[in-house]
């Protein structure tokens, strides 16, 4: 029965407290209110009484649980009750705390609401379980084992009358159902988006039961909603970002030592809020800064005087600057929930490179093999240096020779490099197949006979006969690379029909790794 | 605390009221020429003359086109109690034309305590129609089909229409055909077969004038005596109202609301506001609770995002706007940490970020949808290297940074110096 709210966010700390929607919650021993509309003026006048003295300690409660967010949550208690309402959207940037105040809000609503339905697209990836979801958070508790065999409607046409069913059969008392979808942008990149929004926007004039109130959150704007909404366009309600005032008290909050945290805030607040105003890295960026800060002191409990403050401030504005430009890196070994918070900050980012930047790099020599090492540096100079640069790179002499080849430079010629430079800026590194990169490596590795001499390979890179063992070993090590997104295989060409590669390491990276080989990687690079 | 109480009923009654399409529009009721009555007359004639009808109701989102046939529907329903019945569509739902005619079939079986069959084919359904029809026809009952969205449903072959309409032009039936939809030249998208059989009979809605609104607005928030509450607190009530509506401010509201919008789902939604922004502790609405929902609809969603920037996000959106003075046909995130770099080498400013961070705030950006990506090419390639553009015009970018008090004073320098060169 505890299904009504969010049985899907349990990662927020909002649910942990006990479900304000359900009928039958211990906490709903108030007498149901409407019928207390009726009695005469003055006995109602006592009951309203001590009714609004407990109204006002809960609107505390509900500003002081949201920090910052006073405007907004009195606009949404406003706007979300007494009943019959119009739609409302919630938006704002991520991490503004649009659900949290939501949920918080619908807790302290009066009258309490009969049922609360929350549905996040984000978790519910598809218009039929999004359908199913809502559907079962509506049917009655004791037939929640039946529903379940019941089908679940994927048309919406089904779906509509199914939950007018539900829903005629939950607000026929009078009192007032909520719906909430949450993280209405998702939907716009699935299939078919725009008749699934369509749909949800424009329930209220499907469904016209006034008990029903809809509620949007989105991070997106509401212009991109305007051209799917019905009749009813939602009243908006705009989250902005937190400033630094309401930053410093979000984060001091329920810290055991408020003074050295305070203090310490004063140092290193002001600067990592030019970079991000997002809460949540703030945090991830600020915890290791602290547990920095707090090195020199002995006691973690002592309140600092003048001349510490003084102290620990020089002793941390070295780290400053670094922690700065290291905002955001996630550290290799991090657990699994960590990785999640930061990735639910950052929603575009899914196609975001791996091997690009991160600390990775310092693990790096652990983990590979020196043969994939070579074949990660070709693969690195394949993908910068032009095609028709190979021969004079690689040809017999090892490269060494180019430096006679410098010509004097017109300035036609430069305009022509400078376009030549903006085209590769805006390309990226290029695509090559596979035979250019097991040329590269084995001229590479030829050049470095010395590194080699440990490595398996040796022998066979000039015998005839092992050179199907070097071919084998050689595309293990680049499934490898590929798999681990060092490497990315792209479409086939479809002149050639093999499959081409493009290596996905910058340059930092790549230098890196030709130090730990004792490679000189940048003689190779072609410079323009 | 009693006025809290008797302003927190006064607020369920008013907010009920705009909430209820039915009363919004009811003032229609009384005067003549509108097309409430329009309407009226031709249904109630084709009922009481036992004839076909169709007629398509025009007009832009939120002007009560289905309030009015919901108005009418209601009081056909207590002239005629037993010779009417309704069959509902909406093309969102409806639009597949199998779906329709089963939908329509089961309407017609729950209407006539019938048995309906999930099972029967789209042919069955057809002809199960177009037997009711006549069964209908013979005992003088008229079947009305409210077609919402009616646009959708021309969509495709328009096998329904075709055939709802094909079964009106036989003697023995008694239909009306009701299309509605936002979409002023619906009745051009139909086929010629169907738009031969199609009545031509259209209504036009249009958004209310300012006098108009002006008597909606009054009928809307004036409490009656017979609304339950104490006849003192209504008088009050409504003579502070009285104060108001006469008050030049209010009508600089409503008039600067119209300008935007002048449907009559944009006033509700503006009295809804201010009507929930009602003082509970004196109870009665006031001139602020209407400005404070004035101003809570007027907002800019780009600027108020533009306003929510770090530091950072500003430099890069400066930087995108650089290059796009320069006339750079396309860039990326590459060519935007160069021109950063090279922004921070001229300034030396203290704003310098390695390109791990400046990704991430470019990533924030992409977030918030003040830049995208130029175009769908390249999906696989790696992000800083597909091509962006700015989302917001180079106007709301120097305002935004004009507005922004912790701007560094380089960054508006960078912006104005772009536009007298």
């Amino acid at each position: 029965m505890s299904q009504p709210v969010t049985p899907r966010r349990t990662t927020r700390s909002t649910v942990s407290a006990p479900d304000p929607a359900s009928p039958t919650s211990p906490s709903n021993s108030r007498p149901k209110p409407t019928p207390r509309r009726q009695l005469i003026p003055t006995a109602a006048a006592a009951k309203e009484e001590e009714e609004g003295e407990h109204e006002r300690s809960t609107i505390d409660a509900l500003l002081e649980a949201l920090p910052g967010r006073r405007a907004q949550a009195t606009d949404l208690l406003r706007l979300l009750a007494p009943a019959p309402a119009l739609p409302l959207l919630l938006h704002g940037g991520a991490a503004t705390g649009k659900t949290r105040a939501l949920l918080l809000a619908l807790r302290h609503v009066r009258p309490r609401p009969r049922r609360v339905a929350y549905a996040a697209l984000r978790s519910l990836p598809s218009p039929r379980a999004l359908f199913a979801s809502l559907l079962t958070q509506l049917s009655p508790p004791s037939s929640s084992s039946a529903s379940f065999r019941l089908r679940v409607p994927d048309k919406p046409s089904d779906f509509v009358a199914a939950l007018r069913d539900a829903l005629a059969g939950l607000s026929a008392q009078g009192e007032a159902v909520y719906l909430v979808f949450d993280n209405l942008e998702v939907a716009r990149s699935w299939d078919k988006s725009g008749q699934l929004l369509t749909l949800l926007l424009r329930l209220y004039d499907l469904l016209r039961l006034p008990q029903v109130v809809l509620v949007y959150v989105s991070s997106a704007t509401p212009d991109a909603y305007y051209t799917m909404t019905g009749s009813v366009e939602p009243n908006h309600i705009y989250f902005p970002d937190y400033t630094v005032d309401e930053v410093r008290d979000i984060l001091m909050r329920g810290h055991p030592n408020p003074k050295l945290y305070s203090s310490f805030l004063s140092v290193a607040l002001k600067p990592l809020f030019r970079v991000t105003r997002r809460v949540d890295e703030l945090v991830a960026a600020l915890e290791p800064l602290f547990r920095r800060y707090c090195e020199p002191l002995g006691d973690l409990k002592s309140v600092p005087d003048e001349s510490i403050r003084r102290r620990l401030f020089e002793h941390i504005q070295p780290h400053l600057g670094v922690a700065l430009n290291e905002t955001f890196s996630v550290p290799m070994r991090a657990s699994v929930d960590e990785c999640k918070g930061h990735s639910s900050g950052g929603k575009a980012i899914s196609k975001r490179q791996f091997g690009n930047r991160d600390s990775l790099s310092t693990e790096l020599e652990f983990h590979m093999s020196v043969s994939a090492k070579y074949l990660l540096l070709s693969a690195f100079l394949a993908s910068r240096n032009p095609a028709t640069l190979d021969a004079a790179l690689f040809d017999s002499t090892g490269g060494s020779d180019n430096h006679k080849r410098k010509r004097k430079s017109s300035q036609a010629s430069l305009n022509m490099k400078d376009t030549m430079l903006e085209e590769m800026l805006m390309k990226g590194p290029g695509t090559f197949p596979l035979e250019r990169l097991l040329a590269i490596f084995q001229c590479i590795t030829s050049v470095s006979e010395d590194a080699l001499s440990d490595v398996e390979c040796t022998d066979s890179t000039m015998a005839g006969s092992g050179m199907t063992d070097l071919m084998s070993d050689v595309l293990l090590q680049l499934s490898t690379l590929c798999n681990s997104n060092f490497l990315s295989k792209s479409r086939s060409c479809p002149l050639e029909g093999s499959a081409r590669y493009r290596s996905n390491i910058d340059e930092d990276l790549a230098l890196k790794v030709a130090r730990s080989v004792n490679f000189p990687l940048s003689k190779y690079i072609y410079r323009r | 605390m009693a006025a809290a109480s008797v302003a927190s009923r006064a607020q369920s009654v008013l907010r009920g009221r705009l909430c209820d399409p039915g009363f919004v529009h009811s003032a229609l009721r009384s005067s003549p020429d509108t097309n409430y009555s329009k309407l009226k007359y031709l249904v109630a004639s084709s009922v009481s003359e036992a004839c076909n009808n169709s007629v398509l109701l025009l007009g832009p989102r939120g002007c009560g086109k289905a309030a009015v046939v919901d108005m009418v529907l209601d009081d056909l329903k207590k002239e005629h109690p037993d010779a009417i019945s309704v069959i509902r569509l909406n093309g969102m739902l409806h639009s597949d034309d199998n779906c329709a005619m089963k939908e329509i079939a089961r309407q017609l079986c729950l209407e006539h305590q019938l048995s309906f069959s999930k099972m029967a084919s789209s042919d069955d359904n057809t002809e199960f129609m177009i037997d009711m029809l006549r069964e209908c026809g013979l005992a003088h009952k008229t079947v009305l089909f409210v077609l919402e969205e009616f646009d959708l449903f021309a969509q495709g072959k328009q096998r329904l229409l075709y055939s709802l309409l094909d079964a009106m032009q036989s003697l023995t039936s008694q239909a009306v055909v009701i299309g509605l939809s936002c979409r002023l030249d619906a009745d051009q998208l139909l086929e010629k077969r169907v738009r031969s059989r199609f009545s031509h009979r259209k209504l036009l809605f249009v958004p209310p004038s300012l006098d108009d609104i002006q008597r909606l607005v009054e009928h809307l928030l004036i409490l009656t005596q017979d609304s339950g509450l104490r006849a003192k607190y209504i008088t009050d009530y409504n003579s502070r109202l009285a104060n108001i509506f006469i008050d030049n401010k209010f009508k600089g509201c409503l008039n600067s609301l119209m300008d935007a919008d002048a449907t009559t789902s944009n006033i509700l939604r503006f009295l809804f506001r201010a009507v929930s922004y009602m003082d509970m502790e004196s109870g009665f609405l006031s001139m602020e609770s209407f400005q404070k929902a004035l101003s809570s609809m007027q907002r800019q969603p780009k600027m108020d995002s533009l306003q929510d920037l770090s530091i950072l996000e500003l430099y890069i959106l400066v930087c995108m706007h650089r290059l796009e003075d320069k006339e750079q046909s396309s860039y990326n995130f590459t060519s935007i940490m160069k021109e950063y770099r090279s922004i921070q080498d001229a300034y030396k400013t203290s704003d310098k970020y390695s390109s791990t961070v400046c990704f991430r705030a470019f990533e924030h950006l992409l977030d918030r949808e003040l830049i995208s990506f130029g175009d769908n090419r390249g999906r696989n390639q790696a992000l800083e290297y597909r091509s962006v553009k700015l989302l917001i015009s180079s106007r709301e970018l120097a305002q935004s940074l004009k507005l922004n008090t912790t701007c560094p004073a380089v960054l508006q320098k960078l912006l104005d110096r772009e536009r007298y060169m």
